[in-house]
């Protein structure tokens, strides 16, 4: 008994580093679309244009910090180690944040052009790229997830992409990768060598908009509401229960 | 007219853009209503924006208006606690007890420590720019109007002939 408790535990522990590099101590967190996030201390928020920093070290008192200009379209903002990702109609700019009132432009990723969500782990980042999204050149003909080797900041570069039908948001938990397809459904991934993903399984009728995937259960937005599951059994994701959105 | 002035609103006789094919329209409220922050009682979910969760909490936008607050310890059945109304609301991200949301043009940090009872602790004026064209591109719009109040939200709608564009 007491081993299994043991186990348990650290099942749990091991549960709770899988996305540590994104999450700050005392914040929650929010799926790949967000425009909020927290980053140690401080709150990045991002507008059209720019990138804002706030000062958190005190929560109840934030205080306006630095506004770094970004290029046009500023759609997603994804905190990763000491860096932001920053998905934008230009590119995906990666900012380094060792200083956090002071965040230095060190990478331009350019193929991705617009509101692509980017989700970050171990050296790689995801992208999805899709087509008929307001906010892209309407030439882009391809729905991608796109891998991008991130080890060194200054030069991301494409490892390789993978065909998808309508990706939208995404989250990331150690070797597994969900993506929202939007109405057509649901991924989830094995992201275990980012060379070679390969698709677990496929929910056709889970539409999804976004994704958090957090303690063993993942939460999905689609257009009918929120469900919560269970991936704990990841060849079979378990409705835990829905919040449907009313008429 | 007041279309002519705003940042991405061009006369509809300018070169005929390409365009997805959606057109949108602002959604107004009274400019005497936004600073009003406060929590209500539980409210419908209808226009289900971003998600957000910390500890044992799910916190769901309601699109252009506010948050709703659920109860999550027990995922199989989460249970509604609260509605923030925050107009003009799409983002929010939360440290410790302290709520950091948009309302329209303000950043605002709210106490959440009971969801039932939360208090604004600060308001930062003029963090975000009036909202005066959807985030889409390449699509048509009825241009925002700031005489008919602020704008919170931009829904999409079989327009006849929306002026704007970007």
């Amino acid at each position: 008994m007491k081993i299994s408790l043991l186990f348990l535990s650290l099942i749990g522990l091991l549960t709770a580093c899988a996305n540590s590099d994104s999450v700050s101590p005392g914040a929650g967190v929010g799926g790949s679309t967000a425009r909020f996030t927290i980053s140690g201390n401080t709150l990045y928020t991002v507008s059209n244009t720019a990138l804002q920093a706030y000062d958190i070290s005190e929560s109840g008192n934030p205080k306006k910090g630095t506004n770094t200009k970004l290029g046009f379209g500023v759609e997603t903002i994804f905190p990763y180690r000491n860096n932001l990702f920053i998905g934008t109609q230009t590119g995906m700019y990666i900012y380094d944040i060792t200083q956090s009132n002071a965040p230095k432009q060190v990478g331009l990723y350019t193929h991705i052009l617009s509101c692509d969500p980017v989700v970050a782990q171990g050296n790689y980042a995801y992208v999805t790229l899709r087509t008929g999204t307001n906010c892209r050149n309407q030439s882009i003909t391809a729905n991608t997830l796109d891998v991008i080797d991130i080890s060194t900041v200054s030069s991301p570069k494409l490892l390789k992409s993978y065909q998808m039908t309508n990706p939208r948001g995404l989250g990331a938990d150690s070797s597994l990768l969900f993506v929202g397809e939007g109405d057509y459904g649901l991924r989830v991934m094995d992201i275990s060598n980012p060379l070679d993903v390969k698709e677990l399984n496929y929910f056709a009728n889970t539409k999804t908009y976004d994704v958090i995937p957090t303690q063993k259960r993942l939460i999905v937005t689609g257009p009918t509401g929120i469900y919560q599951y269970s991936y704990a059994d990841f060849n079979q994701l378990k409705l835990l229960s829905q919040i449907p959105v009313q008429p | 007219m007041g279309c002519l002035l705003l940042d991405g609103c061009r006369p509809y006789y300018a070169p005929k853009p390409t365009t997805t094919g959606d057109s949108y329209r602002p959604v107004y409220a009274a400019y005497s209503d936004i600073r009003t922050i406060q929590a209500l009682g539980p409210q419908p979910l209808k226009n289900a924006g971003k998600i957000y969760v910390k500890d044992n909490y799910l916190y769901i936008n309601e699109a252009g208006s506010g948050i709703h607050i659920y109860d999550n310890r027990n995922p199989e059945k989460p249970v509604q606690v609260s509605f923030i109304s925050i107009l003009g609301n799409q983002e929010l991200a939360i440290k410790d007890s302290i709520l950091y949301a948009d309302n329209v043009t303000d950043l605002v940090a709210l106490n959440i420590a009971n969801p039932l009872n939360v208090r604004l602790v600060k308001r930062i004026e003029n963090a975000f720019d009036y909202s005066a064209y959807p985030l889409a591109t390449n699509v048509r719009f009825e241009c925002a109007d700031p005489a008919k109040g602020v704008v919170i939200r931009w829904e999409k709608a079989d327009l006849e002939n929306p002026q704007c564009y970007r």
